[in-house]
């Protein structure tokens, strides 16, 4: 057997076990486009080499030919991550490109050029293969110069590409908060795309030095190259196995995510808004003194801001529910009961909880921020399915927070519920007794503001 | 949202032309190979690439964060005035007879743009409208040339319209119908929402750093 033939079942039979591993173990579990195509060309590799191993090729063009086909699929591999990198691939395929090179159109334009200019330069090294002829899969022998042109025009975009996508990989991993998986993933692809650059720099050295070293040191000096080579297409092969092995899961689904924008965030801001614009419009008058009263006596109460927030969103949701204008048709109790079920299922998430939360203000970055769970409409909207007798357990035996009992007593007043309802709820507790007490204060004190506002009025005339 | 235009006084067709040259280098950064004809409605996954050339991929960011980062992608000024109901309490009640939540003015000459939001508005609906309005600037909605020819829809592709000069982020041009430029600034806000709130937990950003 010959050194190349010796070299070609080296790389044979490592190309091969990976392309088993591939099938045994990748594929199954991870199966990317990616590794299907990675585990064809592993195949195709295998094969080759091995043809070269056992079948003697040499000779004219069958040469050029097949030492083309076995640079093949290398330059399949780097095309293929050149243009997942820009996000050039079909949209089947996924078509996001790695973070680093959305900044960057330029690299973009690069990487996205990579497919073309590889296959354009095997079309012309097979041309310049098959006109000239070398003995291009003879490793050793003595070469002649249109033999350093046929290796160097695959090998240099080769090189360069490969190069580039390695940058770009390094430049990935970088990035600040990345999970350590997704960290040693670019890693990996990295030494496995830079393998292939230095493959391809040093095949075009060693074309160089088949052509012009002579004879005696020539041999040690590509005997090293060979070894080398053959090392590093190892580490390639098996770099790229460890990142495609490499599996990160994010903690929240695409799917999850989707549902909740199209489902909750859409619901919770209808909801929200159209209230807003019912009563910004110019909402019922019954609406304003009923909100007045509940604020004041919330304030008399002593209540903090949050109850006093989550009292107005609540008399506000009962007097749209109640009375419903062209604009709040869509308030309706069995909306604000699906969007409050679509709260409560947030809610059982811990973590998708607790990240999902939004400004109270513009620029507020001091103040707290407004989550489901803290926002006054998702308590509001509890209480005002309560009110109207829309919850399932409306049997009015649990203890009500006295905000909670100055809306309803608000509420009853202003006939927006039934008063005997309110009673029966709250069973003239403690509760109940304060709020009458401190509505019944609200009212006096607006009336004298109201009293007052007019004199004032009457004066200025 | 309204736009003001600048009176041009140059010599108008040279320029003009000049401009049709400089229009595909001005328009390079933005986000991947420009889609003029009709286009789907933006999904989550391009957004983030439009967040990534921002430089907010993987990041939690406020409404500010991205409107900074809009800004100086564009090279616009862009303020927002958040109105308390005490000042002008006309204005929420226009607003809401109207059925919009906020405005926003754009004015070439002056390179800037101004949203404009009563401070009644809930936190969620302030947060969003800011972002909507935004999501108009992104898409370069306020650049569009009003094209006179009926232009028909492709399957699920809709029609889009030219641009006259000025910068956006987005990739495809504008659409032609209003309310499906006011439904992708909807869909640009809570894309804008999730993605501030769930930084490197959001999935479409975790994609960009696993292309394989």
């Amino acid at each position: 057997m010959s050194a190349a033939q010796h070299q070609a079942l080296v790389l044979g039979g490592a190309s091969f076990v990976a392309f088993v591993f591939f099938l045994c173990f990748l594929l199954p579990s991870r199966r990317t486009e990616f590794s299907v195509f990675a585990a064809c060309n592993l195949l195709f590799v295998a094969l080759m080499f091995g043809a070269v191993a056992f079948v003697d090729l040499s000779g004219g063009r069958t040469e050029i030919l097949v030492a083309v086909m076995t640079e093949l699929p290398v330059v399949l591999i780097v095309a293929w991550v050149c243009l997942a990198l820009a996000g050039g691939l079909p949209a089947r395929l996924g078509t996001l490109p790695a973070e680093p090179v959305a900044r960057r159109p330029g690299l973009r334009a690069i990487l996205a050029s990579a497919p073309l200019v590889l296959l354009l330069s095997v079309v012309l090294a097979t041309i310049v293969g098959l006109v000239w002829p070398s003995p291009a899969m003879r490793v050793y022998a003595p070469a002649p110069p249109h033999f350093l042109v046929l290796k160097a025009l695959i090998m240099v975009p080769e090189g360069l590409y490969s190069g580039v996508a390695a940058l770009v990989f390094v430049m990935a991993g970088r990035a600040p908060g990345l999970k350590r998986r997704i960290y040693f993933k670019n890693l990996a692809f990295a030494v496995g795309m830079a393998c292939i650059s230095f493959i391809a720099a040093g095949s075009t050295v060693f074309a160089g030095l088949r052509v012009w070293l002579p004879g005696g040191d020539r041999r040690a000096i590509l005997e090293t190259l060979n070894t080398l080579e053959a090392c590093l297409a190892i580490t390639c092969i098996l770099a790229f196995t460890v990142g495609l092995s490499l599996r990160y899961t994010p903690a929240i689904a695409t799917t999850l995510l989707h549902r909740l924008q199209t489902g909750w965030l859409h619901a919770q801001e209808q909801f929200e808004s159209l209230e807003w614009q019912a009563v910004s419009g110019g909402a019922t008058d019954k609406l304003t003194h009923a909100s007045d009263a509940v604020v004041e006596a919330c304030r008399i109460k002593g209540l903090s801001e949050s109850d006093t927030q989550k009292a107005l969103a609540t008399i506000r949701l009962v007097a749209v529910m109640k009375d419903p204008s062209g604009e709040t048709q869509h308030i309706t109790p069995e909306a604000a009961r699906k969007l409050y079920e679509l709260q409560e299922e947030i809610l059982c998430d811990d973590v998708l909880a607790s990240k999902i939360s939004w400004a109270a203000g513009w620029r507020s970055r001091g103040r707290e921020p407004q989550t489901v769970k803290s926002a006054p409409l998702h308590d509001a909207l509890e209480a005002a399915l309560d009110l109207v007798g829309y919850h399932g357990e409306s049997g009015g035996a649990r203890a009500r927070p006295l905000w909670y009992c100055i809306v309803a007593v608000s509420a009853a007043d202003a006939k927006m519920i039934d008063r005997s309802r309110v009673t029966m709820q709250l069973r003239d507790g403690a509760g109940h007794r304060e709020a009458l007490e401190a509505y019944g204060a609200a009212r006096r004190s607006l009336r004298m503001l109201d009293a007052l506002r007019r004199r004032m009025e009457g004066r200025q005339e | 949202m309204k736009v003001d235009p600048p009176k041009r006084d140059l010599p108008g067709p040279f320029f003009s032309k000049m401009a049709g040259f400089w229009r595909p280098l001005r328009n390079l950064g933005a986000a991947q190979a420009r889609v003029d004809g009709p286009r789907s409605l933006l999904t989550a996954a391009e957004f983030q690439e439009e967040l990534a050339i921002l430089g907010l991929s993987g990041q939690r960011f406020e409404p500010e964060d991205y409107m900074d980062a809009l800004g100086e992608y564009l090279d616009i000024s862009i303020v927002v005035h958040v109105i308390p109901d005490s000042w002008y309490p006309e204005l929420s009640r226009q607003l809401a007879n109207s059925g919009r939540l906020g405005e926003l003015r754009y004015s070439e000459q002056m390179n800037m743009a101004a949203i404009f939001v009563p401070g009644s508005l809930p936190p969620l609906v302030l947060t969003l409208t800011i972002l909507h309005e935004l999501g108009h600037l992104a898409a370069g909605d306020l650049l569009i040339e009003p094209d006179e020819d009926e232009q028909h829809a492709e399957g699920a592709k809709f029609a889009t319209l030219p641009l006259k000069k000025g910068r956006r982020l987005a990739r495809g041009y504008p659409f032609a119908d209003e309310s499906l430029r006011e439904h992708e600034a909807n869909l640009r806000a809570s894309y804008a929402l999730f993605a501030g709130c769930l930084g490197d937990d959001n999935p479409h950003a975790y994609e960009m750093y696993d292309v394989l």
